[in-house]
């Protein structure tokens, strides 16, 4: 029996090719996807290993706060170093401390891209050692040397190289104070490597970098300017890390405040927070691999559907001369399980290819990724053997069931051609479906459960089963009136086109069903994406009043400002008002929430606030402004107290009331700039607003921003036209990388078409045959075999279509109190998506249309 | 070539000296002999001969479905040996009509678009008049709107060679147009296709080895080992039955 089947398999090679690619694909991705975060994710890895390869104890303060951004500190008391420095056993301690800081060549240009992705940090100098990983190099012959002033620096070499700075140079460092030119003294390298994943560092003098970081001087805050992020500390030999913890912690004490890890402890926490922010990574691309093999799952299941159909005879024969219905069943089930095999395998190797596009593709929209030697993982090709393999077998089940009750007698039969008959029980098992799919989709996006997007996930797969299920009902109807058109302008070649479409409803349903689940998906991101470039669009003309927004190059959340920056543009003459604007996070309620600081003073000018109660512009230090939804949620008025944690835990004073509604920049809860800087360690502004004087001209009032913009290399001016324009800008890249994710579920699907239509022309052999007989051209036979792909792409778009567009106006409509306002479903668009599908038909028909032409008509036509 | 000329040719078909061999080397076989054969206009012809003597392939070549390896084939005054694919198709479609023993017809196609499927290819309208009288002839008036599978056999073939004389084609060939079916249907289609010759001017080539259906036509010609052996005017069914047995077969 099992030579059978693998006999049947060479026999059909191109089949067995399709049908194995189809799957192959989905598992490449799924492999790719493992195998680039595991790759990076070593990487990244070993930097944090090697970062803290000689720290045995390590000091930080105890409170933060979390948010999707990272984590934000307090920072310590410099003066614990002195006293950890007499432990016994301390062979060297040493403060660390991180900031925001970049880096601008003698041209004045920013070196590296803060605005995609990967960091620019500034570092006091640890000197070399073990509590450091950089090493100073010597670079183009120039020998490196520590800061020893506090306008000197060492930088990474990286830097160096981007941007052509060279040992006894000048470069200008951007920092939460005043940009400021410093002398690059020493070049150095981190372990190894160049520099750290990307990341540009600039590295001065303790006192200096103190001095950057010191918190500001809020009018009850004094000064602090000899403080640390964390103390590092290296034994001597022969003491265990957990002893040296427990040595460091008995001198620190004050447990509430400080907290003492070992050096292992640190370095297995930064990996794992790198492990958590990949896996948001790897979870989104993980979900278009399966999305593809849920494509492949219809393909499969089509194509066993129709070998069992084309093989019904044989299959027949087998029972008649004794085989069991169960024997039949494994020899289709073992041609599955092969094909399984086969490409799994395949997809494991095309994988590490995948892993490298990815890595391309992603880079190309702006998320660079460093990586070091790739990681294939025995987890990752288990999983890609056990789900490709699953994946074909559990499709080809009803299939092969479907063969083990042939009948020996139909082995005396004349046709074989699958069941064309429905039951109306499908019909019903489909409705059926696509209701209870509607239910989770519509509990998952409305129902507020905490797990909405598994519901919402699992709902969009019922429904397109259930779809799916009604689609060989759909068919006849459906390709009837699409063909209709084709008949009518493509004369007899329309036609056969046509009725070939109809003739098997399921098979061409099956087929088209694939493609509805690409389609869908893809009508579902452009009306997502038209509807909140729409809803953008409508936030900014409604809640900006400001003229300008300094914005960093390439947006992103790397990027900030000083905010002397904001400073020096609100004392311009042709400015009436400005602020920066920063963005945080912080816990209120329960829940970890957005918080927006700006000038209250300027934010009349600037956004169309709507102060209901309180005095907006004379916000305190101590006071928070919170929008009418929020009054109303949590039952506050002026002068409630409201619990909330920025660093510490305390009782914040609503000041002001204001009506939001749903504005770009505007969130639900407001503090000043004062009162940011005396909660959050870091005080860079985001972007930054400015609203022209009376009578000023916007050529006058750029002019004279730019000016000042000058000694900002990162910051970009944009009116509001352009400040729109940017963020629809962002989010065309973003739905851009969601489209050329989803083109894996579309061409898996026109393999489907291609795999289809290449079983139907073998099966209508003769027929093909006699056509050519009575004077078909070959070009004619070409375009019956394409007429007929668009008639099923035709049909599977417009299924999709209407599934997306369901979709697209569901989650729309879930997404409204987070500011999606507008559903916009953009015709044009759409109709281009429909094109595509077509296109995707027409093109993988190419191959199967060409076989049929090139078929040979006597052979075609004494064929039994 | 133009059709005035192809006309005017008193042979609808002719084979000169033709070869066809399959295979090479040790595994040669000669389907066809240097056989020269000629088929006049307007008469009905009979090919017969035991099995693998070459009659299907002396028909396939004769109809542009295949090519001879030696020789020179002849559509009226057409050399069909040394036409490009494109033009054996168009004639074809233009100049040939063809009945197989099954499978005759598009299964997604009625009755009426099966018939009217080589017009249809090239565009064209049959003509209404002859459209009707053909229909009439063969009985089929009201199958039209029927699918193959809604037919029988013999309803199959006449549908079949109503698509064969739709386009009034040079030459109709058939290979055993009857093999599949009961006498009676046998009977009225072989009366038809003889009708067609007498009362149309239809020229037919027709592959059998049955020797009442040889008695249906003008003319035999006896096949062996892809060679012409015999031939016989006016046959009997008694007669041909003579004849293959004196062939040895
Ligand atoms: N495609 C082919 N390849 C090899 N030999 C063939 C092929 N077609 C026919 N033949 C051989 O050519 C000879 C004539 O075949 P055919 O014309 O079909 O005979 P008939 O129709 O008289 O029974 C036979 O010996 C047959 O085996
Ligand atoms: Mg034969």
């Amino acid at each position: 029996m099992f030579r059978l089947t693998w006999k049947g398999l060479l026999a059909h090679k191109l089949r067995f090719a399709l049908t194995a690619l189809s799957v192959m694909l989905g598992v490449s991705f799924l492999t790719g996807t493992n195998v680039l975060t595991d790759t990076i994710t070593k990487t990244f890895n070993e930097m944090f290993a090697n970062a803290y390869a000689g720290t045995d104890a390590y000091v930080r303060a105890r409170s933060k706060i979390d948010s999707q951004f990272g984590t934000q500190r307090a920072r310590i008391d410099g003066s614990l170093l002195p006293q950890i420095r007499t432990i016994d056993g301390v062979l060297d301690a040493q403060g660390t401390l991180a900031f925001y800081a970049q880096m601008a060549d003698s041209s004045g240009k920013p070196i590296g891209q803060p605005g995609r992705g990967a960091p620019t940090f500034g570092f006091n100098w640890v000197p070399d050692g073990k509590l450091s990983p950089w090493k100073l190099v010597s670079f183009k012959g120039v020998e490196s040397a520590a800061p020893a002033s506090d306008d000197e620096v060492v930088i990474d070499k990286a830097s160096a190289h981007l941007g052509n700075l060279k040992i006894g140079g000048k470069v200008r460092v951007l920092t939460q104070l005043a940009p400021k030119e410093y002398m690059v003294v020493g070049v150095a390298m981190f372990g190894t490597i160049d520099s750290p994943g990307g990341a540009s560092a600039v590295m001065m003098t303790t006192r200096e970098a103190q001095r950057i970081t010191a918190p500001p001087v809020a009018p009850d805050v004094p000064a602090q300017t000899n403080q640390f992020d964390a103390i590092a500390v290296a034994s001597r030999p022969g003491i265990s890390q957990e002893e040296m913890a427990l040595r460091v912690r008995d001198v620190v004490g004050e447990p509430a405040r400080y907290e003492v890890l070992t050096g292992a402890q640190v370095t297995a926490e930064t990996q794992s927070e790198i492990e958590k922010s990949l896996s948001f990574f790897r979870i989104g691309l993980t979900i278009f691999a399966y999305i593809a093999l849920f494509v492949s799952i219809f393909i499969i299941f089509n194509t066993f559907s129709i070998i069992v159909a084309q093989r019904l005879r044989e299959l027949a024969l087998l029972r008649a001369i004794g085989a069991s219905g169960r024997q039949v069943m494994f020899s289709v089930l073992g041609e599955a399980v092969l094909v399984g095999l086969f490409a799994s395998a395949a997809g494991v190797i095309g994988g590490i290819v995948v892993a490298a596009g990815l890595k391309a593709m992603l880079a190309g929209f702006g998320i660079d990724i460093p990586t070091g030697d790739v990681v294939v993982a025995r987890g990752t090709v288990l999983l890609a053997m056990v789900v490709g393999t699953l994946v074909t077998t559990l499709s080809a089940i009803l299939p092969a069931r479907r063969a083990s009750k042939i009948a020996p007698v139909a082995a005396m039969r004349d046709v074989a051609l699958e069941p064309n008959t429905r039951k109306a029980r499908w019909t019903i098992i489909g409705l059926v479906l696509t209701a209870l799919g509607t239910c989770a989709l519509f509990f998952g996006l409305f129902g507020g459960p905490s797990n909405g997007i598994a519901f919402v996930g699992l709902g969009a797969m019922v429904i397109f089963l259930g779809v799916a299920v009604l689609g060989p009902t759909l068919a006849r109807p459906v390709s009837k009136v699409l063909g209709w058109p084709v008949a009518r302008l493509r004369g007899i070649t329309g036609e056969l086109a046509r009725d070939n479409a109809v003739r098997n409803p399921r098979r061409t349903a099956l087929t088209a069903a694939a493609l509805m689940i690409g389609v869908a998906l893809v009508a579902l991101i452009t009306i997502f994406a038209a509807s909140t470039k729409a809803s953008v669009s409508v936030a900014v003309d409604r809640a900006f009043k400001a003229d300008y927004v300094i914005d960093a190059k390439g947006g992103g959340f790397g990027g900030g400002f000083s905010p002397e920056l904001a400073k020096r543009v609100a004392a311009l003459d042709e400015v009436s008002a400005a602020s920066g604007l920063r963005f945080g996070a912080f816990k209120v309620d329960g829940g970890t929430k957005f918080i927006v600081s700006a000038d209250p003073k300027a934010m009349g000018d600037l956004f169309d606030i709507d102060p209901v109660a309180g005095d907006f512009p004379a916000l305190g230090v101590n006071e928070i402004a919170i929008s009418t939804k929020i009054a109303k949620d949590l039952k506050l008025e002026v002068g409630s107290r409201l619990p909330v944690q920025f660093l510490t835990a305390e009782d914040m004073t609503v000041g002001a009331i204001y009506a939001a509604g749903q504005r770009e920049g505007l969130s639900d809860y407001f503090i000043s700039l004062e009162a940011f800087d005396k909660r959050y360690p870091e005080r860079i502004d985001n972007q930054v607003l400015a609203h022209l004087a009376e009578g000023v001209t916007p050529a006058a009032g750029k002019r004279a921003i730019n000016e000042v913009l000058i000694d900002y290399p990162t910051a970009e001016l944009q009116d509001q036209a352009e400040f729109k324009q940017s963020r629809l800008d962002q989010i065309n890249m973003f739905v851009n990388l969601i489209y050329a994710l989803l083109a894996l579920a579309v061409i898996i699907a026109g393999i489907g078409i291609a795999n289809t239509l290449a079983l139907s022309i073998v099966e209508r052999t003769r027929e093909l045959g006699l056509l050519r007989a009575i004077g078909m051209t070959r070009a004619q036979l070409r375009a019956a075999v394409r007429w007929e792909a668009v008639i099923i792409s035709l049909f599977g778009a417009a299924m999709g279509l209407v599934v997306g567009l369901f979709f697209g106006w569901a989650i729309v409509e879930a997404l409204k109190s987070e500011g999606i306002t507008e559903f916009v479903p953009p015709g044009p668009q759409l109709l281009v998506v429909v094109a595509i599908a077509v296109f995707v038909g027409v093109l993988f028909a190419l191959l199967p249309a060409r076989r049929a032409a090139r078929l040979d008509i006597l052979k075609a036509i004494e064929a039994e | 070539m133009a059709i005035a000329e192809t006309i005017s040719s008193p042979l609808a078909a002719r084979a000169v000296t033709a070869s066809k061999i399959y295979g090479q080397d040790d595994n040669e076989v000669r389907a066809l002999d240097g056989i020269s054969v000629e088929f006049a206009r307007s008469r009905f012809t009979a090919i017969m001969g035991p099995s693998g003597s070459g009659k299907s392939t002396l028909l396939h070549c004769l109809a542009g479905l295949d090519r001879v390896t030696a020789g020179q084939v002849f559509l009226g005054d057409i050399e069909i040996s040394t036409c490009k694919e494109k033009q054996l198709t168009l004639i074809r479609r233009d100049r040939i009509g063809f009945v197989f023993q099954a499978y005759n017809l598009v299964p997604t196609l009625t009755a009426l678009e099966n018939m009217t499927l080589p017009m249809a290819l090239a565009g064209r309208k049959p003509d209404k008049e002859w459209f009707d009288s053909v229909v009439d002839m063969l009985h089929m008036r009201d199958r039209l709107a029927h699918r193959p599978s809604e037919l029988s056999g013999g309803q199959q073939q006449r549908v079949a060679v109503a698509r064969a004389l739709m386009s009034r084609p040079e030459v109709i060939f058939a290979d055993e147009p009857t093999g599949n079916l009961d006498s009676r249907s046998s009977t009225e289609i072989l009366t038809f296709m003889r009708g067609a010759v007498r009362s149309l001017d239809q020229t037919i080539v027709m592959v059998t080895h049955d020797p009442v259906a040889a008695s249906f036509s003008d003319r035999v010609v006896f096949l062996a080992d892809g060679k012409i052996v015999d031939e016989m005017s006016d046959p009997t069914s008694d007669g041909v039955l003579e004849r293959l047995k004196s062939l040895g077969n």
